[in-house]
């Protein structure tokens, strides 16, 4: 094999390479842009069997450049759904009922004990640990997302983000 | 003249040895103070823990006995509470299933008494503390002997209901609940420290959240061997 050979077959690997990850590039960009929001670890603490309410925990990413906001969650077999916010005023622990969960443009909401929560109140049964139960998440873009929360057992009250 | 001076003698020796004997105890605990990660000292023998008397999950009484000659960790809880208080049995949980593993010689017992007596009845604390930890044991009773140790222990809590609109309201201390409360629901703002118990039945030192496992696994160590020093 020449040796002008080789340069010109190693070019073109090159160009091809280069063009793969290009394009590879701009589909990963266009989800992004067709996916204004992405809705990860969403999951149930898992309760006694008769618990009166259990909290539905999940990390929200608006990756518009606007603010946008959880309205309401959605899911068979439960009283009400109400979305909530614990608090820690001096000392004491304030559970806050709230019309509205905000995301910020580019930015984050971690729904997680202690803080942001969406409260599943009056279960017709309570899901055991392992279990899948498909939420319906609406926001005030007319959006929905409809996600698969895992039941498990969850503790650690993070420092809250309110004092 | 010789008796009144041997009776002042007597008396100040006396008021030595009480001083002598209240700046000993108290001495290594504030000492300790600086060693602790997350606990605060309560530890205050003029002012012990109240005479209270409640019933436990298998409708046992459970009064002040009850803490007398084991270690125990005492919280606060209430059932149709869906974020604080289950966060913090959970975290009970991994703080006894963390000493189980270090095999700790002591390994505190975890009493849940409830702000909600109304609701939570020693059967329904029964079903949802034992979903935690099987030997975990929840406490009912009447409300004013938990107040009394509420107050005892310097915890708090209120009960809030939502008007019409949808308001928050935070009803008095002593106010009766509206007649719909129970259909309606209700919800308690309250304090989440928890109490190590000493054998002596005495409260030794509070928890503040947030309630890290293996912080409050290490400061248990130290309070117990300064307690047994």
């Amino acid at each position: 094999m020449s040796n002008h050979f080789k340069k010109t077959l190693f070019f073109l690997i090159a160009l091809v390479s280069v063009t793969f990850a290009n394009a590879a590039s701009h589909t990963y960009q266009n989800n992004h842009v067709n996916k204004p929001i992405s809705i990860t670890d969403p999951w149930i603490r898992s309760a006694p069997a008769n618990a009166p309410a259990l909290g539905l925990f999940l990390r929200i990413n608006n990756h518009t450049d606007q603010e946008l906001r959880l309205i309401s969650a959605h899911t068979k077999g439960y009283k009400r759904i109400e979305l909530h916010r614990t608090i820690d005023s001096h000392g004491v622990m304030k559970m806050l009922k709230q019309t509205f969960m905000p995301i910020p443009a580019k930015g984050e909401l971690h729904l997680k004990p202690g803080s942001w929560h969406i409260m599943l109140i009056g279960p017709e049964r309570v899901p055991s640990e392992g279990e899948q139960i498909s939420v319906n998440l609406k926001f005030n873009d007319g959006s929905a997302k409809m996600i698969k929360a895992s039941v498990r057992k969850g503790g650690m009250m993070k420092h809250h983000s309110i004092h | 003249m010789s008796t009144k001076i041997f009776t002042m003698i007597g008396v100040v020796i006396l008021l030595a040895i009480v001083l002598l004997y209240s700046l000993n105890t108290h001495k290594d605990y504030k000492s300790l103070s600086s060693e602790l990660a997350s606990a605060q000292i309560m530890h205050n023998p003029q002012r012990p823990l109240p005479d209270f008397s409640l019933i436990d999950q298998n409708s046992q009484v459970f009064d002040n006995d009850r803490l007398q000659g084991e270690w125990s960790l005492l919280l606060f809880i209430y059932t149709h509470c869906p974020d604080v208080c289950p966060t913090e049995l959970a975290n009970m949980a991994m703080l006894k299933a963390h000493l189980e593993s270090q095999n700790s010689a002591v390994i505190p017992n975890i009493v849940a008494i409830t702000f909600d007596p109304l609701r939570d009845t020693p059967e329904v604390l029964k079903t949802y503390v034992t979903h935690f930890d099987k030997t975990f044991v929840g406490v009912s009773g009447e409300t004013q002997q938990i107040d009394q140790l509420v107050r005892g222990l310097g915890a708090y809590y209120e009960r809030v209901i939502y008007d019409d609109e949808g308001k928050p309201v935070t009803l008095k201390k002593h106010e009766p609940l509206p007649d719909d409360a129970l259909e309606k629901g209700y919800i308690i703002n309250h304090t989440a420290r928890i109490y190590l118990i000493s054998p002596d039945g005495q409260v030794l030192a509070g928890f503040p959240t947030p309630h890290k496992v293996d912080e409050m696994a290490g400061d248990i160590k130290r309070l117990i061997q300064a307690f047994e020093k």
